[in-house]
């Protein structure tokens, strides 16, 4: 088996015809000095929210005898809040969601990717009409559903929702990003005598990485972001996760910015830092994935 | 078939991947003869069996529900389509699915317009864009309770530091979320803060792959900025522009926590959107099939317009 690594097609596969000349005029130290500021202060201005968020938690709340900046909110919640009971149910959650579609997801994109035929291609629209139901719609029957069950007000009810709302933008996920792998190197490894199955993962999902990490960023941003469906089945403050964690403290502390915000520093951390890693794959991994083919 | 490579267009646009281009080459089948449909079936399985239990089964009993008037506990009696006529004769109705198509148009256009320019203008060789781009994604990966909660401290009391401004520039006492038509607005600018970077990425990887030759042709044709833009890049991002408003109307319509986080829906209903009003109908006054038949009518007029983009898309393609 000769061909088992292929170049991820990433930047390398980028057209070569880059934006850098796009208008000779432009390159003048005057223009890219105004484009600069523009985007310097649309930047500004766009953070400002986010800017609050970091600066109030720093912030003495109210009560407190410090003044100036401090450090002691993010002390403080952990005496006040369950902040660590959500970060705990959040990332169980989360990391439970982002591992089980992923693990769905990658064979099922494959059948999207390389099927054909009038199956394939319904399975495909089956998928368009679902994503454009609404959450609100499909929560009720759920809602029925797992009070008989039992899963009502229970992590793994959550978990299960959540695999089942990223599933079908995941499969169209990893199903596109195969679509930049040639077949023929599977078609190599089954020469040499590998099953469909074993082709699949020696090849396919050797080759992947990039797709598999979009997938598992978009579910993470998912899982750990939602609030309706968190709302509507959680019930005691012991199974909350992030979101209704930190919305119930707000509506309890409404004025208390130090302590409200310094709660929220803690919640957008983890997409924050995944992102800021990850970035590269996200946007990059996505462009070679559409542009690869060509 | 031709809604595939839509479909497969939009798995790559839910990246925030360019689809602009001349497209990739045709799909190649495996020849091997063991790849047959029953592997593929293995393959598919799980995501079919999550998929039916969790997408399909809700489906068709929140619509069994809408044809009674049930709640979340009691299933109720059969009444037809009472509750379909109950929705479209209440005023409310109207006046939420008025707001809802504001809400969307500006969401959609708004974030379109605003991703577009910072696209075009992160383009250009500019001192940092890569640390501008991942900054100006920051709204898009930030939670919505955290940035509601950033939101609210910024406008939402007299004390908040927008009202306070308004009021030293001589605007008078602005009430942000108190006022019914400054609260829509509210609402709307808040949306294409959080969808604009999502907008920026699609437009960027669309105007990544098209042809750099073509403005120079252009310019020797002594074609001004605003010309090259209308006549040449505008066209030839057509169908990652129509993409992406497919997915940001989808995304405006079904949104919840945006508007839910920030007013609530009101104030007095103003900035209640059909899928906020569903959400009220039964969690909050119990009546499942009335909340269903809202859910259901939002979602066929969302496939319609869905559908009227895609055949657009298809009419581009053939260009």
């Amino acid at each position: 088996m000769t061909a088992t690594s292929i170049p991820v097609p990433t930047g390398a596969a980028r057209p070569a015809t880059r934006p850098a000349s796009r208008n000779p005029d432009a390159g003048t130290r005057g223009g890219t000095a105004v484009r600069f500021l523009v985007l310097l202060v649309v930047t500004a201005l766009v953070l400002v929210p986010i800017m609050a968020v970091v600066g109030l938690s720093t912030q003495p709340a109210l009560g407190s005898t410090a003044n100036g900046f401090t450090l002691e909110n993010f002390v403080n919640i952990f005496r006040q809040t369950d902040v660590l009971r959500w970060l705990r149910n959040s990332m169980s959650v989360t990391v439970v969601t982002v591992l089980v579609s992923v693990a769905v997801a990658a064979p099922a994109g494959y059948v999207l990717s390389r099927g054909r035929g009038k199956l394939v291609s319904g399975f495909s629209l089956v998928l368009f009409v679902i994503q454009s139901l609404p959450v609100v719609t499909a929560i009720i029957p759920l809602f029925i559903l797992f009070a008989v069950l039992g899963l009502v007000d229970s992590l793994w009810g959550l978990m299960i929702i959540y695999v089942g709302s990223t599933m079908s933008v995941a499969i169209w996920m990893m199903a596109a990003y195969y679509d930049s792998i040639p077949v023929n190197l599977e078609e190599a490894a089954w020469m040499d005598g590998c099953s469909v199955f074993g082709g699949f993962i020696k090849v396919v999902l050797r080759n992947s990485l990039p797709g598999i990490l979009s997938t598992a960023i978009f579910s993470f941003l998912l899982a750990w972001n939602d609030y309706l469906v968190a709302l509507v089945f959680l019930r005691s403050s012991l199974n909350f996760t992030f979101p209704v964690g930190l919305q119930s403290f707000f509506q309890q502390n409404a004025t208390n910015w130090g302590l409200v915000m310094a709660v929220a520093v803690m919640m957008m951390l983890p997409p924050v830092i995944l992102f800021a890693c990850l970035n590269k794959y996200f946007s990059v991994g996505g462009i070679g994935g559409s542009l690869a083919g060509q | 078939m031709s809604t595939r490579t839509v479909e497969q267009d939009l798995g790559r646009a839910r990246k925030g991947v360019g689809v602009a281009g001349p497209g990739r080459p045709g799909r190649e089948a495996p020849r091997k003869p063991g790849a047959s449909a029953f592997t593929l079936l293995a393959f598919a399985a799980p995501a079919i069996v999550l998929l039916v239990l969790l997408n399909l089964y809700p489906v068709l009993y929140a619509g069994y529900q809408s044809l009674r008037d049930g709640s979340l506990i009691s299933s109720g009696d059969f009444v037809g389509a009472e509750n379909y006529l109950k929705v479209l004769s209440s005023p409310e109705f109207w006046a939420s699915a008025r707001f809802t198509v504001i809400f969307t148009l500006v969401g959609v256009f708004g974030s379109w317009l605003v991703g577009l320019a910072l696209a075009l203008l992160l383009k250009t060789k500019v001192p940092g864009s890569t640390v501008f781009k991942v900054l100006l994604l920051l709204p898009w990966v930030v939670p919505v309770v955290v940035s509601a909660t950033a939101w609210n401290w910024l406008v939402a009391t007299p004390q908040s530091p927008l009202p306070i401004l308004a009021e030293a520039l001589g605007l008078g006492n602005v009430l942000f979320l108190a006022d019914p038509t400054l609260a829509q607005i509210t609402v709307c600018v808040f949306k294409v803060w959080i969808s604009f970077p999502f907008m920026m990425m699609m437009m960027s990887a669309a105007l990544a792959s098209v042809d750099n030759n073509v403005y120079e042709a252009a310019r020797v044709d002594g074609a001004s900025r605003w010309k090259e833009l209308t006549n040449i890049t505008l066209p030839m991002i057509s169908r990652s522009t129509y993409i992406s408003w497919i997915l940001m109307t989808i995304f405006c319509v079904n949104d919840f926590p945006t508007i839910f986080l920030l007013t609530g829906g009101g104030p007095v209903n103003a900035t209640q959107s059909l899928v906020v009003m569903a959400y009220n109908t039964v969690f909050q006054n119990f009546n499942t099939g009335t909340g269903v038949a809202i859910a259901f009518i939002m979602t066929l007029v969302l496939i319609i317009i869905s559908v009227a983009l895609f055949r657009q898309i298809r009419k581009v393609q053939i260009l």
